[in-house]
């Protein structure tokens, strides 16, 4: 039975509910470990308030319009980022990634430019929009694009060349390579991009928010930061990061679906 | 401080190569909206509870509320025309004036008690710290929001003000919510807080050694509106309701403090046995150029400004 544990699908849903299990586990940990600090003396319950105390003060606000509308805006904001900045890299990405001598040309630039912080560009953000949210979206696509752009770059230069010649071979014009032989081996690499993407774009989400004053989560924290509330400070930071568990959550869900077909997805999930 | 010398130069910048954006006032329901940009503190409440109590709807105006962290946002938003009108403290716009930002004071905003020992802001030691008076902060550490602004301005004052040598004071930048930790842990000597986190330290045990605002003025304005050359030049009546309005709020704010309180629970996050507890500051309907000389003159002294403040410049 263990042996075949890859293809057998009681033991692929066996060891994902483990999975599950030793995931909740982890965090029961964390909790009790945030609950005692205080509790014991460790940590000064004024600056770092059980766990308790800070699941009474999410739940409170879990009833009030104002955190949903600022969720919704983290939302929006967090969504049509990653929007453009996964349609910018796709369309750059295939374009530039199967010309190699453009590829070649630009690589320098595109390293030059692909470390600088996406903070660095909050200053310029403030100047060219204010605290629209066109700030946040300049931050969110500038960190998102490099992530997913340099994912298909691979994903395009991946493609088995055998396949491609059998293609040309075959009397495939360029379009249609693209469709056939292209699109699926950079498949995964563009799963993997838009993951990583949509993480980060969610990072910068809240730091434009908590920095720039653009309305969602990260102003809320700074609001409560500048009231002394820390209850809620500790309160609007777990729901950010529950909402980067569902954003995860959800990517992965989307990244199966798309890749059913694909070796590296088919073992586990059937 | 540096993002703000930052936003600074990048707005010369844009004004020098660029024509800026215009801040043309929208108009909706009869009512005429003004993007307003403020902080969500205890300084702006007359500007909330002027909407609550309807004053400027009765002369027309909307306000449109965004909170931005600072002055290093909100002068560059007037100067762009994202905000007509913005919050600021003073020393950031005696600044931005002397790098020529064509900006102008149109109303007062808070201004401190007078009250030593009573004032929205002030310096705080540790319990049991040696330090029992301003003259005893030469040599010390001491935490201001700020560097090179209304703090360690004011707090350099004082120490000269109480016989004490200003120089070697070292000066560290820190965020008003981290002082009062900061202080209770002796990271550093002293701090300079506002509310509500001077009533924070006071309540974990510190003590208060210097009212830094009342020493420089009695009635010191700290911080104001303000709006750009532009829109006053292409905007004048709704200027002028503007600040028909704001005055009406301000003397509201000054002679209600439980209404103070009741607003600070709408558009702040403070925990309501706080609010009870905190100074308030005073909400002056004037403008105060007296105060802002004397401002502008201890800047010059430290070397903020490279010459007198041309106030009538700056004031409207």
């Amino acid at each position: 039975m263990t042996r075949t544990a890859n293809t057998s699908p009681d033991a692929a849903v066996g060891a994902g509910a483990n999975r599950a299990l030793l995931g909740a586990a982890g965090v029961a940990g964390l909790l009790v470990l945030w609950e005692a600090l205080p509790r014991i003396g460790a940590a000064d319950p004024r600056y770092l308030p059980p766990a308790s105390e800070v699941a009474i003060t999410l739940g409170g606000r879990l009833g009030g319009a104002t955190f949903w509308a600022a969720v919704g805006d983290t939302v929006a904001a967090w969504a049509l980022g990653l929007a453009i900045a996964f349609a910018a890299a796709v369309v750059l990405g295939f374009l530039i990634g199967s010309a190699p001598r453009v590829r070649a040309f630009t690589t320098s630039t595109v390293e030059f430019l692909r470390p600088i912080p996406s903070v660095a560009l909050i200053p310029l953000a403030i100047l060219l929009y204010g605290t629209d949210i066109r700030s946040t979206l300049l931050l969110v696509v500038y960190a998102a694009f490099w992530q997913i752009y340099i994912q298909v770059l691979y994903g395009v230069a991946d493609v088995d060349p055998v396949a491609d010649q059998t293609a040309r071979c075959y009397g495939l014009g360029r379009m249609a390579r693209i469709r056939y032989v292209v699109w699926p081996s950079a498949l995964p690499y563009l799963m993997t991009g838009l993951r990583l993407g949509a993480a980060v774009a969610l990072v910068l989400t809240v730091t434009a928010q908590l920095v720039i004053g653009s309305p969602g989560l990260g102003q809320e924290i700074a609001v409560a930061r500048s009231s002394g509330a820390l209850d809620e400070v500790y309160a609007l930071i777990v729901a950010t990061g529950a909402l980067g568990v569902l954003v995860n959550t959800g990517i992965r869900a989307l990244e199966r679906r798309a890749l059913r077909w694909h070796s590296s997805v088919r073992g586990e999930a059937l | 401080m540096r993002r703000k010398i930052l936003a600074l130069t990048g707005v010369v910048a844009l004004l020098t190569t660029a024509a800026c954006g215009g801040g043309d006032a929208a108009e909706k329901d009869g009512l005429t909206t003004l993007k307003i940009g403020s902080m969500p503190v205890v300084d702006t409440a007359a500007l909330h509870l002027g909407v609550d109590q309807g004053y400027f709807e009765d002369l027309g105006i909307e306000l449109d509320i965004t909170n931005v962290q600072g002055g290093a946002e909100a002068i560059p938003g007037v100067v762009s025309g994202d905000f007509d009108i913005a919050f600021s403290n003073v020393t950031s716009l005696i600044v931005a004036r002397e790098k020529d930002l064509p900006l102008k004071i149109i109303n007062n905003a808070v201004a401190s008690t007078g009250k030593e020992g009573k004032d929205f802001g002030g310096v705080v030691v540790p319990e049991g710290s040696s330090i029992t008076g301003a003259k005893d902060l030469a040599g010390k550490k001491v935490a201001v929001n700020t560097l090179q602004n209304i703090g360690d301005t004011t707090v350099r004052n004082s120490v000269r003000k109480a016989g004490g040598d200003p120089e070697d004071i070292e000066f560290v930048e820190m965020a008003f919510p981290d002082m009062p930790a900061a202080v209770e842990k002796k990271q550093v000597d002293a701090a300079w807080v506002v509310e509500p986190f001077l009533t924070m330290a006071l309540n974990d045990g510190a003590t208060e050694v210097a009212s830094n605002f009342v020493d420089t003025h009695e009635s010191l304005s700290v911080a104001v509106y303000f709006t750009s050359e532009k829109f006053l030049a292409e905007n004048p009546e709704l200027a002028k309701s503007f600040t028909t309005a704001m005055s009406e709020s301000q003397a509201y704010a000054q002679s209600h403090p439980e209404e103070v309180r009741r607003i600070l629970t709408t558009y702040t996050k403070m925990d309501e046995n706080l609010i009870e507890q905190i100074r308030l500051p005073n909400y002056p309907s004037q403008k105060d150029t007296e105060s802002a000389q004397v401002l502008g003159e201890l800047m010059k002294e430290d070397g903020l400004i490279d010459s007198e403040p041309n106030l009538d410049e700056l004031y409207q």
